[in-house]
């Protein structure tokens, strides 16, 4: 199966323009129709708004609360306590609460200060992983109102973002790590030949803390702490760069 | 059934005749999908399952909640999805975690739709049909809104928009443009060739942008 061609249906195309689907020949050849065909050009136009409406205004859907424990509970080692069809629902009632106790439990743990080593093997480790993989991130864009939306929907709490551009860190794009098992959001700015990862973790209640240097398998990482988020920044550029990157983006403003 | 090898609609099976009733909570649902015996499973596979699965419960969910178009149902399905993954965790073979969750849970949205509500599926099974009638790209009496109408639409009327779409277009639709997959993983999930994918997907947007200038309040 073939993609079209533009010959074929040139809006089609107009449309994977859009969505980012095409190799940079492809992606050149729209934009020189695009320019000479206002049919394409109206059609690049409105649907370019939809994405954006869809982006800006539509609802997230973020699973109800109990979810998560309920699906736990359903895939929870059991004894089986069910010879015939019907099952007992007070077996079953007590197996569900004492799981949500149980994942409650594991949910915090997750999410407290660990071990700053162990997060912070789990966040290099996804820095390596990524810079060995075709694409560092998941979603392409240095346009901060693209990257953080994408993460509405996928984790809770979509990260702060802020534009460095000016200060030459462009912003990459983001994609999501697992650090024990709650997806993190990461951004990944760069920095001339550098990337940098910068991964934010919930720490509610952590008071704010100033930056502090690890040094994890040859990779300078700076962590620290604001507004209930621990952030951890690493890359292979000089520490001081990092340092530079770290202090703009606690002072950058998220707003515009 | 091997939840990993489904490909299309057409080939989506279900286990029993419509029943009216509609199971709403755990104590129902999960004997219906939890043969015997399936539950019990070792620590390697639970840790599996929540390193697989689990990530991806918050998208699983808004994928089930636009086909299914409601909450509690959702919750159902993605129970049931789960219960699924969790069963074929062993034979993950690598690639997109979250394109094998989106597939189980594509199928188990469309199992329970066609379980509880046929109704709702007519447009899957008519779904030739409803492509040949389209043939021609841009629907010839569908009016072509500006952009700046467009941008102006408000979140129930977009919401109201895209849950009206037939299912194989309101699929692709939500997949790329409110959870954003690439076409690569859209086909994958969804089961049709990457240009399916992209004829669907436009008239998909085409059909939005018609109803959006149309009956703008």
């Amino acid at each position: 199966m073939t993609r079209p061609t533009l010959q074929d249906d040139p809006t089609l195309l107009v449309h994977a323009y859009l969505d980012g689907e095409l190799d940079p020949i492809n992606a050149l050849a729209v934009e020189q129709r695009l320019a000479s065909d206002a049919v394409l050009a109206a059609e690049y136009e409105r649907v370019q708004a939809l994405q954006q409406v869809i982006r800006e205004r539509l609802p997230r859907e973020v699973p109800p609360p109990g979810l998560r424990a309920r699906v736990e509970a359903a895939v929870r080692p059991q004894p089986r306590w069910r010879p015939a069809g019907q099952p007992s629902w007070r077996a079953l009632a007590a197996s569900i609460l004492v799981t949500a106790f149980v994942a409650s439990g594991s949910t915090w743990m997750a999410l407290a200060p660990r071990p700053a080593d162990q997060v912070g093997g789990a966040i290099v480790a996804g820095h390596i992983r990524s810079l060995m993989a075709p694409q560092p991130i998941d979603i392409a864009s240095s346009d901060r109102h693209t990257v953080k939306p994408w993460f509405n929907g996928r984790i809770p709490q979509a990260p702060r973002v802020v534009d460095l551009a000016k200060d030459d860190f462009p912003l990459v794009g983001g994609r999501l790590d697992v650090v024990g098992r709650i997806p993190v959001p990461t951004l990944v700015y760069r920095h001339a030949k550098h990337l940098i990862s910068l991964t934010a973790v919930p720490a509610s209640g952590s008071a704010n803390s100033p930056l502090v240097v690890h040094r994890v398998e040859g990779y300078n990482v700076l962590r620290w702490i604001d507004d209930g988020v621990a952030y951890w920044a690493m890359s292979d550029m000089s520490a001081a760069d990092l340092d530079r990157f770290a202090q703009l983006f606690r002072t950058a403003s998220s707003d515009q | 059934m091997n939840v990993v090898t489904i490909h299309g609609d057409r080939q989506v099976s279900y286990d029993k005749p419509a029943s009216g009733d509609r199971p709403r909570d755990a104590s129902h649902s999960i004997p219906r999908t939890g043969k015997s015996g399936d539950a019990v499973r070792g620590d390697d596979e639970n840790t599996r399952f929540a390193s697989l699965v689990l990530p991806h419960l918050g998208e699983a969910y808004s994928l089930a909640r636009w086909l299914t178009g409601n909450r509690t149902d959702a919750e159902d399905v993605v129970q049931d999805a789960c219960l699924r993954a969790f069963r074929a965790t062993g034979s993950f073979a690598g690639g997109s975690a979250r394109a094998w969750v989106l597939t189980i849970v594509r199928h188990s949205s469309y199992a329970w739709l066609r379980k509880n509500r046929p109704t709702a599926l007519v447009v899957v099974e008519d779904l030739e049909a409803v492509e040949s009638a389209q043939a021609n790209p841009g629907d010839p009496d569908a009016e072509t809104p500006e952009s700046e109408l467009i941008a102006k639409t408000e979140a129930a009327h977009l919401e109201a928009a895209i849950s009206a779409l037939p299912a194989p277009f309101r699929e692709t639709l939500v997949l790329r443009d409110v959870q954003g997959l690439d076409y690569r993983e859209i086909a994958e999930v969804t089961g049709v060739p990457m240009g399916t994918v992209m004829s669907r997907l436009a008239r998909a947007r085409r059909r939005l942008i018609a109803t959006l200038g149309r009956s703008q309040p």
